[in-house]
């Protein structure tokens, strides 16, 4: 076959002195509506969930909503949002929904980036530390709810049974009768099933590393702190950044274990925005007031990927 | 005293700092799973009492026969079925869907397709409750709810722009000349996809298969929303329909039975599932 003219798609000529090949467009016509036929009921589908309902709630949010006739009622401009400004309980949730999500994204990292440097090193039994570290990520949300839930029961729970054995408490204590420390229980069982994830993913960043700069900067005798903090920490911030933020993102959706371990309570006390929103649109059935929360949860949500991709770039260009 | 030498020294304390916090990398990350197969194989009079005892000398397993009978206040035996049915059924539909969907997006120039890409896998992360609302108002009003076919659609939807990115990324890898050769003996573009490149990346059909499964098997919040009627409970949600507290042998049987498929999914095919999430990693 002559090389002169290739018509398979995907080796079109192109460039300076193809304008004569009219045909091409013709069949550049032909593979872009083909893509399309063969894209387009994935896409409908994902608009149908995300796109029609996206723009739905956006709407909603400056309505009220008719629960008799289950349409959008009258249109009260940003009164969902100056209402939910007013409340006490929404702008709680929002702080706390931020500090949650930090905390997360802080505990996963950190703990993650330990594990995955344990890992990287040799020793006895690095296999077997390596398929139970990802072991939690095989555990569904809710069952890492009931899981928890457990640990730290009040009564048979082996948290209190193992502190009090140990002195560290003197009498069982109610873990999750309180609002600011069920938070952090509910943030101890999501960071332990993002750990797996973190793990594995900085696993692969430290054994992606260039490993001879870090023998030659042995040798010319730069000690482990350094070697740590001069070259093993700029280098992986790039990948750090993204996993850390990801967690983020995800602790915004957390709702199987709140739900699981303390339904938002006590006194509203692990209630997040994601959770907050359920509880108006579901159990109050207030959905103009949780469209407007879902929208505000949304913006903290996006507002905060801003951060971090300005965040990584800096780094990345002062490195 | 023995003087050590310095490099044996070093050693040592490396090695004692490497097992030691290898221990507590075990303890913290299994424990827990232990805890809770340990409570779900101990008769409750065990449970209840406060003498710790981690290796039983007996297993039980009354609480699995227990929350598995039929009509039990836990309706874990339905869960189980209607889970399967609802998971098999909705990673059938993305596979539909997002096969040529895939194929397109990876072989097929398309302008800004790219972009469209991103699009929908990022939206793949933001929060299900944003998009709750509307279809809870539609399936009502269609009088959907209650049904397999709401949460089949709400799923598929939901876990589509991940199945996507899976299946591209595995026809990504394949070589185009046994496509371009096909093409040449006068195949259709339909015609290579089913006969060339579905057999070829028939593992990336397994990890799709997977997880959409799984991540169907372990949806909370949308059939939490979407159904009311017992009779089409799945199983992550059994276990908080009933309001009457059960007894916590009985919750941790359930617990390990909702996780049962999910980790033998995860361990056998655990190669495959490490292999499609990495791949992200260097993108």
């Amino acid at each position: 076959m002559p090389a002169a003219l290739d018509l398979r798609p995907g080796h079109l000529p192109s460039g300076p002195g193809t304008a004569f090949l009219e045909l091409t467009s013709k069949r550049r016509r032909r593979e872009i509506r083909r893509a399309l036929l063969m894209i387009g009921p994935a896409l409908l589908l994902v608009a149908a969930v995300y796109l029609y309902p996206a723009f739905y709630t956006l709407t909603l949010s400056f309505a009220e909503f008719d629960l008799v006739r289950l349409k959008l009622g009258n249109f009260v401009g940003f009164g969902n949002y100056l209402e939910l400004a007013g409340d006490p309980a929404f702008l709680g949730a929002t702080l706390r929904t931020v500090y949650f999500g930090f905390l997360i994204a802080f505990s996963a990292t950190v703990a993650g980036f330990l594990i995955a440097l344990l890992l990287d090193q040799k020793f006895y039994g690095r296999t077997i530390v390596r398929v139970v570290v990802v072991l939690p990520w095989a555990v569904p949300p809710v069952v890492a709810g009931v899981l928890w839930g457990q640990m730290f029961h009040a009564d048979v729970g082996f948290v209190n049974a193992l502190l009090s054995r140990a002195g560290i408490i003197d009498q069982y204590q109610i873990w999750l009768g309180d609002g600011w420390t069920a938070l952090h229980v509910i943030a101890i069982a999501e960071t332990w099933k993002a750990i797996p994830f973190m793990v594995l993913f900085l696993l692969a960043g430290l054994q992606s590393l260039p490993h001879h700069v870090f023998e030659a900067a042995k040798v010319d005798g730069a000690s482990a702190g350094q070697r740590f903090r001069h070259m093993l920490l700029p280098l992986m911030m790039p990948i750090v950044i993204p996993l850390a933020l990801i967690q983020f993102v995800w602790a915004m959706k957390a709702f199987d274990t709140i739900f699981v371990l303390t339904r938002g309570g006590p006194a509203g006390g692990t209630t997040t925005l994601n959770y907050f929103v359920y509880r108006e649109a579901f159990q109050t059935f207030d959905l103009g007031r949780a469209a407007a929360a879902a929208y505000v949860l949304l913006l903290v949500t996006l507002f905060v990927v801003l951060l971090a991709t300005l965040l990584r770039r800096y780094l990345v260009r002062h490195q | 005293m023995i003087a050590l030498k310095p490099r044996v020294r070093r050693a040592i304390v490396r090695n004692g700092l490497v097992y030691s916090s290898a221990a507590v990398v075990l303890f913290v990350m299994a424990f827990p799973l232990y805890g809770l197969l340990l409570t779900s194989l101990q008769p409750e009079a065990v449970i209840r009492s406060r003498d710790l005892q981690f290796v039983p000398d007996k297993l039980h397993l009354e609480h699995f026969l227990e929350v598995l009978k039929p009509g039990h206040i836990v309706p874990i035996r339905e869960g189980l079925w209607n889970s399967l049915v609802v998971s098999t059924m909705t990673a059938v539909v993305c596979l539909i869907f997002a096969m040529p969907a895939a194929y397109a997006f990876s072989r097929l120039r398309l302008p800004g397709r790219l972009v469209l890409l991103g699009a929908m896998i990022s939206v793949y992360f933001l929060p299900t409750v944003l998009f709750l609302i509307p279809m809870f108002v539609v399936f009502v009003n269609w009088s959907l709810d209650d049904s397999f076919f709401s949460l089949v659609l709400a799923y598929s939807g939901f876990i589509l722009p991940f199945e996507i990115w899976i299946l591209k990324a595995f026809i990504d890898k394949l070589p185009r000349d046994v496509e371009d050769s096909a093409r040449v003996d006068g195949c259709t573009d339909l015609q290579v996809m089913m006969r060339v490149v579905l057999p070829l990346v028939r593992p990336g059909i397994i990890a799709g298969f997977i997880f959409a499964f799984i991540l169907s098997w372990i949806e909370f919040l949308t059939p939490l929303i979407f159904t009311s009627n017992l009779k089409i409970t799945t199983v992550a949600l059994g276990m908080f329909r009933s309001t009457i507290d059960i007894k916590v042998g009985q919750q941790a049987a359930a617990a390990v039975l909702t996780l049962l498929p999910v980790a033998i999914l995860m361990l056998v095919f655990q190669s495959l599932i490490t292999r499609v999430l990495l791949t992200g990693a260097d993108k």
